[in-house]
């Protein structure tokens, strides 16, 4: 729910802006956009900060959870010690929730650790203060006040659903929005060319983690965003919406295979009958789809 | 994707089982309802995990053997294998780019002081001696 009334999904494909040395690819909309819009749709009030002083930034934290509010933190997932070695790459879009401070530890509930765990303070000020693309320069937010809150209603979430489609369909640049899934696809013809063999690969490797790890809920987010979908309508009664829901899962299964497919050039160098030529022709279905389904959703929306 | 389809290849060692790292999927039932359902992994993300992961350790071993040759520093070695850009070292140290560019070189590197070491070694999570070494 709080994906879609962020108008979360969202696809773009930078191949100027790199991270960790690879073209950016995102399945989202940037980190933070969808929390600031979810509390300013709902009237919660909420305070965010950075600090150029890791101190400082350590110290507020301390006296905001004295105050017995949780506190959302972006971190870098290089230094995070209870992650497996390999998923620790230089990304500094992970956010967690700090709850609590038992001694030089504080409590930590990651979002997908099922438990949760405990942080030094020491270990804590080294994520805060990650280095690399997008620095998150010990950036915190917290909730302030929930008494102007308002109850979800149907004019919030078709609102949310047409600045979605807005993002995907309609913003006039080729690296953005659905047809951006194009746009990989036409570089991903080139990739071979570019970079060599090893290069093209270790590109399609980047596009998956993305994918697959960033993208919670399966798929970058598509399932995630069917699953709001459905809830809306039932919310609003509306059984269109189920409709482009299971149309949205079908190409989520899309997105699927086509990790399935890329795979195959990670487990050998050279697949036999697999190029970049099928995953490109795989992509550009994707985006026909994906473009065509928002299209008629906000036709929907807007016209009946 | 259905419920029952939901992948559980889990592959890779958590340092703290307490924590029980494990991402949501979202899966239709058998009514054609959206649930959300643990699943600890899948294998093609696995495999792209653990692809880019080899290849980052390739480079480094391509980088070890000009270290041995004399042509770069140790600094190089430890830096291409935790995947640190010059940019990201200066960053967590306070040197300069260039400097840390310079560093990369044997003779640069021999004639650093030891705070300048143990900064180094405290951005790379190591002590001096790990740094000055290259095993």
């Amino acid at each position: 729910m709080v994906l879609g009334l962020g108008a979360g999904i969202f696809f773009c494909h930078l191949p100027f802006f790199k991270v960790s040395g690879y073209a950016m690819t995102s399945f989202r909309y940037i980190s933070g956009r969808i929390f600031s819009d979810v509390t300013k749709t709902l009237g919660i009030e909420y305070r965010k900060h950075s600090f150029k002083d890791p101190d400082d930034a350590m110290a507020k934290l301390d006296e905001v959870l004295l105050g017995g509010t949780p506190v959302g933190l972006r971190v870098g997932m290089y230094n995070l010690t209870y992650f497996p070695k390999e998923y620790r790459v230089h990304f500094n879009g992970h956010n967690l929730c700090v709850i609590g401070k038992d001694g030089d530890d504080y409590i930590i509930s990651d979002p997908i650790g099922q438990n949760k765990n405990k942080l030094s303070a020491a270990d804590l000020k080294k994520v805060r203060y990650a280095q690399g693309a997008l620095p998150p320069n010990g950036s915190m937010y917290y909730i302030t006040s929930t008494k102007n809150c308002k109850p979800l209603n149907a004019g919030m979430i078709e609102k949310s659903i047409i600045k979605t489609c807005y993002n995907m369909t309609h913003i006039p640049l080729p690296m953005f929005g659905a047809k951006g899934i194009a746009y990989l696809a036409r570089r991903m013809r080139k990739w071979e060319k570019l970079f060599g063999k090893r290069g093209a690969a270790l590109n399609l490797a980047q596009v998956i983690r993305m994918l697959e790890e960033i993208g919670t809920g399966g798929a970058g987010f598509r399932f995630m965003y069917a699953a709001f979908l459905q809830e809306a309508s039932e919310l609003l009664s509306r059984p269109g919406l189920n409709q482009f829901s299971m149309e949205l899962t079908a190409v989520g299964d899309l997105w699927r295979d086509f990790s399935y497919n890329a795979a195959r050039f990670f487990k050998q160098r050279d697949p036999e009958g697999l190029t970049y030529e099928d995953l490109a022709v795989k992509l550009e279905v994707i985006s026909a789809r994906e473009l065509d389904i928002f299209k008629r959703l906000e036709n929907s929306i807007k016209h009946g | 994707m259905k419920v029952k389809d939901v992948p559980q290849d889990d592959s890779f060692v958590q340092p703290d089982r307490d924590v029980n790292l494990c991402g949501r999927l979202f899966a239709l039932d058998d009514d054609g309802k959206y649930q959300e359902v643990p699943s600890a992994g899948w294998s093609p993300r696995n495999e792209a995990v653990r692809f880019a992961w080899n290849s980052r350790k390739e480079e480094a071993g391509q980088v070890r053997e000009k270290v041995l040759s004399g042509k770069y520093s140790p600094l190089a070695f430890h830096m291409a294998r935790a995947m640190m850009t010059s940019g990201m070292m200066a960053g967590y140290t306070g040197f300069s780019r260039r400097n840390i560019n310079k560093f990369c070189k044997p003779k640069h590197f021999a004639s650093l002081d030891s705070e300048a070491l143990s900064k180094l070694a405290g951005a790379l999570n190591m002590s001096v001696e790990e740094l000055i070494s290259i095993d």
